[in-house]
């Protein structure tokens, strides 16, 4: 195992700890701006956030310490996602072989406590959302796993950090590009879905049968929603840091130019994400699944032409 | 020039669209006579020869543009007559789709590039579309639909082929132009994986628009719903022309050294045919569809002997010639009993050597000449085809070949003996019999019957000309 | 190094992909623009590399003008006018066609690969495994749809993979603007006729669904 406790890499670290608030306030311009409305203010996150921890909790009677475990092991899992991430082409702190099937183990362990979280207050619609919620990212997770493969070809390496440095770094910018460029729809399409963004989920829905992500969080309050909100954050940033780096690589040689570079391009991602809410509706219920499985025949054919026509 | 053989009829289709009706019959009879002519004047190859990479003069395209021409010449004038009697509120579309699908045919029978004979078979069924659902009945728009798209859809994948071809030359070391003429010249150095793929798609292909089962289901829909002189022109001459693709690439795989294997997947698809024909032909309720059948039957016939070459493919040649001309006969006699029965059920059609004697005997010869009986072409060549079976050694193929002919027969028979011989109860006749739309029927079974007692010298050495190149004798 | 060709390619394999789930008419036919243009531009890239000539510009254009904006104008038209419920109703699944896509490039790739064309430069093997899958998905579509428009769309679909595979091993013809011409005259009068016939059809039917086309048969 690799443990590099650089002061670039922790400072890359406890930026993008910092700023991954700041970055959710893009969606929200993004999307005000197309509703011809201004907007909350760009650091609206930070206040919720301020607000939550300043509040105390408030349990069910029938609920156990699973309750109260959800948050707590969804955000730790969020912020070891991180930890891997080699942002701005940065060494992460940690990276070993084979990291990347580690990684998303780690989502889907922060994601079965939540799960088991919500299926601990016995509310039906907990229950309901839970089940969506499952449904949907083991869909996702289909997709995701054909990816890692195909970078594992592209790249030769199982390590999440060697996917984006080094000489068969997978990104827009390589031999294989015109592939990539499926696989960057086919992530993003990934990263609405497991982030509950429209079109697959509304975040902003007030009606808990319309909900997947926000009903399982319903009876959280106080610091408890404050780290499943900012345990959110740290996964919204993973999936977009991840879609960044196929979008360019960062490898310019400075890293002032990088890191200048890598906010931008972060900043264009999320601002994708705010423009894709505000343009598209969201889809029936059913033909989500369809959604989502397209994501995964994009990187099937990806896959599929790479093993038999790159190098 | 060999270009005014499909530019006249295209010009004058154009024109008849716009034209009122009694001036469009007149064009279109115009039309009809000039294109004879023109046909005869290539015939005897009297404007000299014409180079263009796109066109040129074959002998086996001399052939179908023969037949063509004289078809068209006799159902125009049918036509007229017909239109008469029936009213058609779309006149002028149907007159003009006669010529401009005329000039779709004619440039079938005179492409040489490979890919322009593509474009000219799909022509024919896009302007052959409007002949078909003149009526806009939902069976005539079903049939429609079924026609352009199956057809199509086929014709795409002969497109296919032809690329596959193009690229077997393209994969070999010789460049030419893309022409059939040129590509013969240097059969023998085309890669032969291609050319066999190619010539599956073509078959395919061209064999969908040819009526080859199984992809034969759009014909019998189209020829039972399309007015009768659109059923004659389809079956006697539209055939013919999706036949001459596949006879085209046959001809160039001989030339390849592939003789054998495209001569057996004729054979097959043939023998296919006419299995299917047989046996949807046992249980029709429909004249025209058994007609419909029959013709699948024939091109059947035509891919065997082909198929089997030699002695066969003169008798193919014959065959063809021969079809065309009775089956027409017969699509324009079905015409007249349409009209005056007003159904096409075989069942409701009885009696009519009583009620439409002139009528009934030309089916009933026309029938004689469709199952091959002596006096008629159908029975030389199909005795030929036999022959040169047996020569060369294919005793399984020629059983059930004689099997399925014998079947066809005898399904056939029995409905035709019910519709002319049987009597019925009512003597209503919606439109009485005329010598002005029985003639033409009459006139194309003389002449079938007359090219049997006499072939002229130019029509013998065409035929041989034509089939020298796939090996094909007269004398076996 | 980025190859355009390539990105050409993965935006016309999306596009297929696409079309196979898409359920809106409207969103079949936006694809089916999308994808015209695209496949107009194949052969202006692969040709650039021996030279850009008026000629190729001109057909470009022509092209893009036809496949692009013409057919798919007509096509608009034609749901517009024809169709009053612009489900595209398949027959099997909008899921079981996706998979039905995967395994047409599949099969695609492997027929590729068994084809041994070492002659062929990289680019065309891959534009080759996209023209055949790109033609599988229409055959797909031409058979799993129940609307006749949506047979005519998956028709244009399966020649616009033919005319990729054309690309990718007729040379010699896509030099010869005449011919070119003339298959392109061809897909706009079939399109033309298949759109009167449709509009026939509504008119007599009072729809466009194929299934209640079934009077005629043995």
């Amino acid at each position: 195992m690799n443990i590099s406790f650089s002061f670039a890499s922790l400072a890359m670290l406890f930026a993008a700890f910092a700023l991954a608030p700041l970055l959710m306030g893009v969606i929200l311009k993004v999307k005000a701006f197309f509703a011809g409305k201004q907007g909350p203010p760009w650091l609206i996150k930070y206040h919720t956030l301020v607000k939550l921890l300043q509040k105390g909790s408030v349990y069910s009677t029938s609920t156990t310490f699973i309750f109260k475990l959800g948050p707590v092991v969804s955000f730790t899992t969020a912020v070891m996602l991180l930890l891997f991430f080699p942002f701005a082409g940065m060494a992460p702190v940690l990276s070993f072989h084979g990291d990347v099937i580690m990684l998303f183990y780690l989502l889907g362990l922060g994601r079965f406590f939540t799960v088991l979280a919500a299926l601990d207050t016995a509310s039906p619609f907990e229950g309901m959302g839970a089940a969506r919620e499952v449904f949907f990212s083991s869909l996702a997770e289909a997709a995701i796993f054909v990816i890692l493969a195909l970078f594992f070809r592209l790249s030769g390496s199982l390590s999440f950090a060697e996917y984006f440095t080094g000489t068969h770094a997978v990104n827009l910018w390589s031999e294989s590009a015109a592939l990539i460029l499926l696989v960057v729809i086919a992530l993003f399409i990934v990263l609405l879905t497991e982030n509950s963004r429209v079109p697959v989920d509304d975040p902003a829905t007030h009606l808990e049968l319309t909900m997947i992500h926000e009903v399982m969080i319903l009876d959280h309050s106080g610091p408890d929603l404050a780290l499943i909100e900012m345990g959110a954050f740290c996964k919204m940033l993973f999936y977009a840091s991840f879609v960044s780096c196929l979008l360019f690589p960062f490898q310019t040689g400075t890293p002032f130019f990088n890191i200048i570079i890598f906010a931008m391009v972060m900043t264009l991602v999320y601002a994708g994400v705010g423009l894709v809410e505000s343009i598209t509706a969201r889809y029936k219920m059913d033909t989500v699944p369809n959604y989502i499985l397209t994501s995964f025949a994009l990187v099937c054919f990806a896959t599929i032409l790479t093993m038999e026509f790159v190098l | 020039m060999l270009q005014s053989v499909f530019l006249l009829p295209f010009l004058a289709g154009t024109a008849v669209f716009f034209l009122p009706v009694k001036s469009g019959r007149l064009l279109l009879l115009a039309t009809a006579l000039f294109h004879v002519l023109i046909t005869a004047l290539e015939w005897f190859q009297a404007t000299g020869p014409l180079q263009t990479q796109y066109f040129a003069n074959t002998p086996e395209g001399m052939l179908v543009l023969g037949i063509m021409s004289f078809l068209f010449l006799l159902i125009s004038i049918y036509t007229v007559f017909y239109m008469a009697e029936v009213e058609m509120s779309k006149e002028p579309v149907f007159n003009a789709s006669m010529l401009l699908f005329l000039g779709a045919m004619s440039m079938v029978a005179v492409a040489d590039h490979i890919i322009m004979l593509w474009v000219a078979v799909e022509a024919t069924t896009l302007m052959s579309a409007p002949l078909i659902f003149v009526h806009r009945s939902k069976e005539s728009l079903e049939a429609t639909w079924k026609y352009v798209l199956i057809c199509s859809v086929g014709i795409a994948l002969a497109l296919l082929g032809s690329f596959f071809i193009i690229f077997s030359m393209e994969m070999s070391t010789v460049h030419v132009p893309i022409s059939f003429s040129s590509f013969n010249d240097v059969a023998d150095q085309l890669n032969t994986v291609w050319l066999k793929a190619g010539f599956i798609f073509i078959v395919i292909g061209y064999g969908t628009k040819m009526g080859l089962a199984p992809m034969h289901t759009w014909l019998p829909d189209a020829h039972s719903e399309a007015p009768s002189p659109a059923s004659a022109l389809l079956s006697g001459a539209l055939l013919n022309c999706a036949f001459l693709g596949v006879y085209r690439c046959h001809q160039l795989m001989v030339g390849a050294g592939l003789g054998d294997y495209s001569g057996n997947v004729l054979i097959a698809f043939g023998l296919v045919s006419m299995l299917v024909s047989a046996v949807f032909i046992l249980n029709q309720t429909d004249y025209k569809r058994m007609l419909a059948y029959s013709s699948i039957e024939n091109m059947g016939i035509i891919a065997v002997g082909i198929g089997i070459g030699g002695i066969a493919a003169f008798a193919a040649m014959l065959h063809m010639i021969h079809h065309s001309l009775i089956k027409s006969s017969l699509f324009l006699t079905t015409g007249n009993i349409l009209l005056g029965y007003g159904t096409k059920s075989i069942d409701r059609t009885r009696g009519m050597l009583r009620l439409f004697p002139e009528t009934a005997i030309t089916f009933f010869a026309g029938f004689a000449g469709i199952s091959g009986f002596p006096p008629f072409g159908l029975f030389i060549s199909e005795l030929l085809i036999v022959m040169g079976a047996i020569k060369t050694g294919r005793y399984v193929v020629i059983s059930i070949f004689i099997f399925c002919l014998i079947l066809i027969f005898a399904g056939a028979s029995r409905l035709v003996m019910q519709m002319v011989f049987s009597s019925r109860d009512s003597d209503e006749r919606l439109v009485p019999e005329q010598w002005s739309r029985a003639l033409p029927p009459i006139i194309l079974l003389l002449t079938s019957l007359t090219l049997v007692l006499w072939m002229p010298d130019s029509l013998f050495l065409t035929i041989q000309h034509a089939i020298s190149s796939i090996g094909g004798t007269v004398n076996g | 190094m980025i190859h355009i060709s390539n990105i050409l390619l993965a935006l016309i394999l999306l596009s297929v992909l696409l079309s196979l789930r898409s359920n809106r008419l409207m969103a079949l036919v936006e694809l089916m623009a999308f994808q015209g243009v695209m496949v107009s531009a194949v052969p202006l890239v692969l040709e650039t590399a021996h030279g850009v000539t008026f000629n190729l510009i001109l057909f470009f254009l022509l092209l893009v003008l036809v496949k692009g904006v013409l057919i798919p104008w007509l096509m608009y038209r034609a749901v517009k006018l024809v169709v009053v419920d612009r489900e595209v109703e398949p027959i099997i699944g909008y899921n079981a066609s996706l998979f039905a896509g995967l395994i047409m490039i599949v099969f695609s790739v492997y027929v590729t690969n068994n084809l041994h064309l070492n002659m062929l430069p990289m680019d065309h093997k891959l534009l080759l495994a996209t023209a055949i899958t790109t033609m599988g998905a229409g055959l797909i579509l031409l058979m799993t749809r129940r609307k006749a428009i949506t047979q005519v769309i998956g028709y244009l679909i399966m020649e616009n993979g033919i005319y990729l595979i054309g690309t990718a091993l007729a040379k010699q013809v896509h030099t010869q603007y005449v011919v070119e011409f003339a298959v392109l005259l061809d897909l706009i009068v079939a399109v033309l006729v298949m759109g009167i016939v449709l509009n026939d059809i509504n008119h007599t039917f009072d729809d466009v669904d194929t299934t209640l086309m079934g009077q005629l048969k043995d």
